[in-house]
């Protein structure tokens, strides 16, 4: 498993070094804009890394499923399990990079920005404001943020399973079939609209408890770990069920 | 099962939208002999060379490995050199090494260099930027560096110059023993003609012919090509 994430890397770190040295170059350009330019920098960063980074996941399978480079993972002695399972581990190692480096320039920006608007930083607001968020005080404490962000994992697994589970059906039931882009396409909107039927309605047979969603910060983290805890568990449930058939239609019925 | 039995095929079928590649494909190769997989192109050669590597999967019938169904785990004692391709166009050539032997057990880097240096592939070309004949080279040099039981080489002589199949040949050849069965795919079958203890002509995914090549010459009076000629006249 280590080896197949290792080389998921390994083919794609001159892009990882190309789009981060641009960012940078990018970034260092906009400071000269000024606080107009740093804050443009923090919006646009996050809308273009979205986009490169689900285009990226989706391409990290479609480019071993459906071209012949795909020979080099396939023909190795691992289990079709396994090699979704690696994609997905290196989908949310990838994931977390780019958000850790977005911190990384919130940070650097939001200090240059205060310089520019001739805000001292103080040492000791920061504590605070820290110390405001783990107790709770913001409205907001680190629980909201661990169970926010638990969820937003969860339903980017889930999405990419869909994604790669639609990619497989193709190259496996449907191999011979023509116009393979849009028959994937076609059979990840039929799987998202059978999933979310199927959500909706166990959701809705749930008490109301525990699908009101409304949305206040007088919930404490505990109150929406609660609420969240049927969407976040179906999404566990559909990503597992999901990389199953994927894994087994990889092992008993793939035509690479 | 036979003591020499190493893989078997029953009844192999293998069928795409609206054509049939394998037709009731039924063989048993034996261990230590190499095997000539001789056909036109359309013949069914690459689709049964994928569905024992486990790039394909049959529509239906059996095929053993040491009497062991195909799985992935039979992937770690077969060696299969696609026809076309199919290295990271990224890597270096020792990037390629590297990759083998991260995901082969059974891979000896130390004989992938010496045969890369023989055959003077350079080990620090990136591969999208190597000739052909380089890439045949090296796509040779690393499935023959496995330490498996069967190998698999589909087309090795293909878009390589006439002296580089000479080095093809002679690797080949070096790399047999009796644990060691191979099974070259090919259409140049004058070049390849004297090193194959047996022969399989495949026509329209089925077997036409299959045995061995001295005993197949003295039944025809003819060369393993010529009864290919006779047999694919018409193809």
């Amino acid at each position: 498993m280590f080896n197949l994430i290792k080389y998921e890397f390994v083919k794609k770190y001159k892009l990882i070094l190309i789009t981060l040295i641009s960012s940078v170059v990018l970034d260092l350009y906009l400071f000269t804009k000024g606080i107009g330019g740093s804050s443009i920098f923090l919006v646009l960063f996050p809308t273009v890394m979205s986009i490169l980074y689900t285009v990226d996941v989706i391409k990290m399978y479609g480019d071993d499923i459906n071209k012949k480079s795909g020979y080099m993972l396939f023909m190795t002695p691992n289990s079709g399990y396994k090699i979704i399972v690696s994609k997905l581990i290196t989908a949310v190692i990838e994931g977390l990079a780019i958000l850790l480096i977005f911190f990384i320039f919130i940070l650097i920006n939001g200090s240059y920005i205060n310089y520019l608007s001739g805000v001292n930083i103080n040492f000791n607001d920061i504590v605070y404001m820290v110390n405001r968020l783990m107790t709770g005080n913001l409205g907001i404490n680190l629980g909201h943020i661990l169970t926010f962000s638990l969820t937003g994992l969860l339903i980017l697994i889930s999405f990419f399973t869909t994604v790669y589970t639609a990619m497989t059906i193709r190259k496996s039931i449907f191999s011979e079939m023509k116009f393979g882009g849009v028959l994937s396409f076609a059979i990840f909107l039929l799987l998202n609209w059978g999933i979310s039927r199927l959500s909706s309605w166990i959701l809705d047979t749930l008490p109301s408890s525990y699908n009101s969603f409304i949305f206040s910060d007088l919930y404490t983290a505990s109150e929406w770990f609660r609420m969240l805890l049927p969407a976040n568990a179906l999404s566990i449930i559909q990503s597992i069920i999901l990389t199953l058939c994927s894994g087994y239609l990889l092992e008993k019925k793939i035509n690479l | 099962m036979n003591k020499l039995e190493l893989l078997r095929l029953e009844h192999l079928n293998k069928k795409y939208y609206n054509k049939t590649a394998l037709d009731n494909v039924s063989l048993t190769l034996e261990k230590g002999r190499i095997y000539g997989l001789l056909g036109p192109n359309g013949s069914g050669k690459t689709t049964l060379m994928k569905v024992i590597a486990g790039l394909h999967k049959q529509t239906s019938g059996e095929a053993y490995l040491e009497n062991e169904p195909l799985s992935y785990k039979t992937k770690g004692n077969i060696s299969y050199m696609p026809t076309e391709n199919f290295l990271y166009d990224s890597f270096k050539v020792s990037d390629a090494v590297k990759f083998y032997s991260d995901m082969y057990a059974d891979f000896k880097q130390e004989n992938a260099y010496a045969l890369l240096k023989e055959i003077n592939v350079d080990t620090e070309f990136r591969i999208s930027k190597l000739s052909s004949g380089l890439i045949g080279k090296l796509k040779v040099a690393l499935a023959l560096s496995r330490d498996v039981e069967l190998y698999m080489l589909d087309e090795p002589l293909n878009g390589v110059d006439v002296l580089s199949r000479d080095t093809i040949m002679d690797l080949i050849t070096r790399s047999c023993n009796e644990n060691k069965t191979m099974i070259i795919s090919t259409h140049l079958v004058s070049e390849i003609e004297k090193i194959l203890d047996s022969v399989i002509f495949l026509k329209d995914g089925k077997i036409e012919l299959f045995g061995d090549s001295e005993e197949l010459r003295t039944a025809h009076g003819m060369s393993v090509e010529g009864i290919y000629k006779e047999v694919f006249r018409n193809v």
